[in-house]
């Protein structure tokens, strides 16, 4: 690790940084986890670590409600806890970094990760112009994710680097910190970079934005310390940062395991990882299956839950989260595999019970998709070329339903070619070898998951236990407005405000939809959901503005 | 299926009539089709001046809005009073400010003022130093304004819930269907749903949009057309905008919430994606929107906006539409017209006391459905 030289303060107080951390980052190597105050009182901090949730608030140089996550740490900054109420008297407006700019390409990627960089590359080769969008500062998308403070960590970075400078050495041009927050018909996107606005009108789009983490929700899941697993692995994977010393994980599915390996790897004490699914060896009928599929993927399975074990990172199979309590400064995480109880205490808690698509760019854009019932997400409706049912959009990788990052390459080559060759671009052929290929990647992926247990669930929870996040709704609230008038996830965000924070409903919707759909049984579909808007992320004012400015004259 | 009255659509029209029809006794039915309904998508202003906007869309309705004036002060004491008895609605009444940013605007406010004055409207010219006394986060270039002091804000999904509570209370039978049309039959009139036919012995129609359809085939043309809107929202802040703003020349209005939040809106036209799927935003509005109010309130440009959404609005000719239809007289329209949030409950009202009987019709005259004999 890197020396600290430099430092911002905290609420006062002097925190060291190193060159590259994001500000939650050197927040959490400080030992500081309550970064904003909710409107309720309570304290939240780090949950998503990719700037989905919206609870690590914080006020940096007056400006309010930052994503730590999301903002790199500068010396000589002064940040603040996050009031639930900033004065906007006192309250400062960003600054853009640079006047508004328009981009015009022949293909606009959103999203840098495995899909997108390899629709760039293949899109590129065809010959047409090509701009990828990230909001991310460090490139590769959440399986290639890169360090921010380091060389690469190991071979998955590494091949995460070569498939960035691939994409850069093909000519698609990389702008990193572009929030997408709006999109519209004829193709038009409106997006905020440093501060600015940036607008694209691209002749077509490959939506690539990947997946987002879904968290186990039980009593003391909004506590700080508690994050998801995939926000635990960004601060390790790219700021070298330890989510804590005592580490429990929960949830279900490989992530957990990996994530695990690696922070054992890097010192933490992994106090114990509770998977629902049941042991690999309970259900040998299904490992063989899987051993069938990808060889080589088992056995780097098996040997991570050997590696597991040799440092002594108890892995219970069978066994969920039952609460989480605040204890001192750590944290109480009690486990049960239905006939008896455990707990133990831990820094942070990680959690990761699926993923579910960031699909909202696809859905305002009114792309047709498809209850999935075995993963409980929508899949987006796509022909053999990953074109939707939008003329001149197309969408890969995880955003369009989960598939893991080898299908996502399969399915960026194959989008990459087709968009290009429809814009007169190359012949669009050539794709056999990665049809064959995303056809055992998707084979392999439904058997890795039949191991685990990432079953859409309805809360079984105590009255008290929040639902929704942002708005800090409680199950009670939910089931009074259920009872008294089910209809739709909507009319029971009117009744409850289930979802009206500025997350805009990612976990809780999700619920609501299935709450609704338990309680009228009326089958989930893609009306079930909250109705998508613009913004799809909390947009600045300042930033509208010179959007405005910029397409006054032709909009 | 039979009610002894049939109150076709939900919005708050729909609602405070059947509420009033039950509290006197009465079986009362509401058939809502389920779909935009500007109830669930208003911005709970209490408009009581004459909105600019509406004056320049619409010149040729002025006159009409601006003899309807006494029923828009009226109308936001009917909310002051629901408050009191259903709420609390987080509802305040601080006034409202209609900024005017040049010297014409400010003249164009001064007549304004005159014209609402002789209406009986509590309104009154102020100027920047008075300005920054009330309101000292307005940007450098507002002159002055005009206050109206009838003017308000509540929060409306409170008071929808509050209100359907109240309803289900009284045993007011709700049904999701969607009236096609009235038909005469040898026992009396009917309405026809998708899903059933609706026997009542007087129907009241609040169908907003839907009503110049429900009652072409009976020979009345009423003008309603839905008029797609958005709104948008921010994150919260701390209270600090007690009045609702608006401009003298250009469409906005702006709020803030008791939870905090900035509610913006002022009428930016939607697309329209048909009467069943709910109005999409458009980039132009959007933007368009937010940045005016961005630079009537600068201080707003440190919050960010995290949500927008859009509706049916309603307009006709620019006054309620409340009373018998000449043709069929066992129904009753209750239509509030622009700013129909505000003139819901007072139009439900007295709509429901043309249906008891309880009102003589000759006071409302400028208000009948007469006047769309076809
Ligand atoms: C937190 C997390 C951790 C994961 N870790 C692993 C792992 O270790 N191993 C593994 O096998 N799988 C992992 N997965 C699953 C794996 O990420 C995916 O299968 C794979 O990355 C999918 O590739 P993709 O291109 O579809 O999406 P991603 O690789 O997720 O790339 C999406 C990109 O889009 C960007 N983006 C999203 N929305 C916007 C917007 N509005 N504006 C601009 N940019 C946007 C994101 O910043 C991101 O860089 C993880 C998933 C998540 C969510
Ligand atoms: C975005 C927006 C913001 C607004 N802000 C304000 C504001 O701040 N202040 C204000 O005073 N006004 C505001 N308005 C206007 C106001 O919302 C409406 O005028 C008011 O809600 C009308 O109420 P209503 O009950 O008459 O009709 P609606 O609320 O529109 O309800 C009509 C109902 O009738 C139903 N219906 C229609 N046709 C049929 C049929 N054939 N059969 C069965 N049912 C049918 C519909 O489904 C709907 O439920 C706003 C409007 C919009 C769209
Ligand atoms: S942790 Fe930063 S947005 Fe979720």
């Amino acid at each position: 690790m890197t020396q600290a030289a430099e430092h911002f303060t905290f609420d006062g107080h002097s925190v060291p940084l190193r060159a590259g951390q994001s500000l939650a980052a050197a927040l959490t190597d400080a030992g500081l986890r309550r970064f904003r105050q909710t409107a309720k009182g309570a304290a939240r901090g780090v949950f998503c670590g990719m700037g989905v949730c919206q609870d690590c608030l914080v006020t940096v140089d007056g400006v309010p409600n930052r994503r730590a996550c999301m903002t790199a740490a500068a010396p000589g900054q002064q940040v603040l806890t996050q009031n639930p109420f900033p004065d906007l008297a006192t309250a400062k407006v960003p600054l853009a970094a640079h006047p508004a700019r328009v981009i015009a390409p022949d293909l606009l990627v959103v999203g840098g990760g495995a899909g997108g960089l390899s629709a760039a590359i293949a899109a590129r080769a065809a010959g047409a112009s090509v701009v990828i969008l990230d909001e991310r500062k460090v490139g590769g998308g959440q399986y290639f994710k890169q360090s921010a403070v380091s060389a690469p960590l190991d071979a998955q970075q590494a091949a995460g680097a070569e498939l960035l400078a691939q994409a850069l050495a093909a000519g698609a041009k990389l702008i990193g910190e572009v929030e997408i927050w709006g999109a519209f018909d004829g193709l038009l996107f409106l997006a905020e970079h440093k501060g600015a606005a940036l607008v694209a009108r691209p002749r077509a789009a490959i939506i690539a934005t990947g997946a987002y983490e879904r968290p186990e929700i039980r009593p003391g899941w909004t506590l700080p310390g508690v994050m998801t697993t995939g926000a635990a692995q960004t601060l390790w994977r790219s700021y070298r940062t330890l989510p804590g010393k005592r580490v429990a994980i929960v949830g279900s599915g490989p992530l957990n395991l990996q994530v695990g390996r690696e922070l054992a790897l890097g010192g933490a004490e992994v106090v114990m990882i509770a998977e629902r699914g049941p042991a690999p060896w309970l259900r040998p009928l299904a490992s063989a299956v899987l051993a069938f599929a990808d060889p080589g993927l088992v056995l780097s399975g098996l040997r991570m839950l050997s590696d597991l074990r040799k440092r002594g990172a108890p892995v219970r199979h069978g066994t969920r989260l039952d609460r989480i309590d605040a204890e001192g400064s750590a944290l109480r995480v009690t486990v049960t595999d239905g006939a008896k109880t455990t707990a133990v205490t831990a820094d942070a808690v990680l959690m990761n019970a699926g993923f579910d698509p960031q699909n909202e760019i696809l859905r305002l854009l009114g792309a047709r998709a498809n209850y999935d019932p075995a993963f409980g997400h929508l899949r987006v409706v796509r022909d053999e070329r990953c074109a939707t049912s939008v003329p001149g959009l197309y969408a890969v990788g995880d955003c369009a339903g989960l598939g893991g990052a080898p299908a996502a390459m399969a399915e960026g080559r194959i989008a990459g070619r087709a968009a290009a060759a429809e814009l007169g671009f190359g012949d669009g052929y050539d794709v056999f070898a990665d049809q064959r290929q995303l056809r055992r990647h998707r084979r392999f992926q439904r058997q890795l998951w039949a191991l685990h247990d990432v079953a859409p669930r309805l809360p079984e929870v105590p009255d008290d236990t929040l639902i929704c996040r942002c708005e800090e709704i409680d199950a009670g609230q939910i089931r009074q407005g259920l009872g008294e008038r089910p209809g739709h996830a909507g009319t029971l965000k009117r009744a409850t405000r289930v979802g009206m924070g500025r997350c805009q409903g990612r976990y809780c919707g999700l619920v609501a939809a299935r709450l609704v759909a338990a309680a009228t049984g009326m089958p989930v579909d893609e009306r079930s959901y909250f109705a998508p808007r613009v913004p799809i992320k909390p947009v600045a004012i300042s930033s509208i503005l010179a959007a405005e400015e910029a397409l006054k004259d032709g909009l | 299926m039979d009610s002894d009255l049939l109150v076709i659509g939900g919005g708050i029209t729909g609602m405070m009539a059947a509420l009033h029809l039950a509290e006197a006794g009465a079986r009362v039915r509401i058939v809502d089709a389920g779909e935009n309904a500007g109830t669930w998508a208003n911005a709970g202003s209490l408009h009581v001046q004459m909105q600019s906007r509406f004056m320049r869309l619409y010149p040729d309705q002025v006159p009409a809005v601006e003899a309807s004036l006494p029923l828009y002060k009226a109308a936001a004491e009917e909310w002051v009073r629901l408050d009191a008895l259903y709420g609390p609605f987080e509802l305040v009444r601080k006034g409202g400010l209609m900024l005017a940013e040049g010297a014409e605007q400010l003249r164009f406010l001064e007549g304004k003022a005159r014209r609402e004055e002789a209406r009986g409207l509590s309104v009154e010219m102020l100027d920047r130093a008075a300005l920054d006394g009330i309101a000292p986060w307005l940007g450098p270039q507002i002159l002055g304004a005009e206050l109206c002091r009838d003017e308000g804000k509540l929060n409306p999904l409170m008071a929808n819930a509050r209100l359907l509570a109240e309803l289900d209370r009284r045993g007011v039978a709700r049904v999701q269907d969607r009236i096609i049309g009235l038909e005469q039959q040898t026992n009396g009139l009917v309405a026809v749903g998708r899903a059933a036919v609706y026997r009542a012995d007087q129907i009241i129609i609040a169908s907003a949009w839907g009503a110049g359809d429900i009652v072409r085939g009976l020979g009345v043309d009423i003008p309603t057309k839905a008029e797609p809107l958005h709104m948008n929202i921010t994150e919260a802040a701390a209270v600090s905008i007690g009045h609702l703003i608006q401009h003298a020349e250009r469409s906005i209005t702006l709020k803030q919430l008791g939870q905090g939040q900035i509610v913006i809106g002022g009428g930016w036209p939607a697309q329209d994606r048909g009467r069943e799927t709910p109005p999409a935003v458009l980039a132009g509005s959007f933007l368009g929107n937010v940045a005016l109010a961005a630079r009537l309130v600068p201080q707003i440009g440190g919050l960010r906006v995290i949500r927008t959404w859009a509706g049916m609005n309603t307009t006709a000719d620019g006054a309620s539409t409340i009373g018998r239809l000449p043709q069929a007289s066992r129904v009753v329209m209750a239509l509030p017209g622009d700013a129909g949030y505000t003139l819901g409950p007072l139009v439900a009202k007295m709509a429901a006391a043309v249906t008891l009987g309880a009102m003589p019709e000759a006071d409302m005259v400028r208000y009948t459905p007469a006047r769309f004999a076809a």
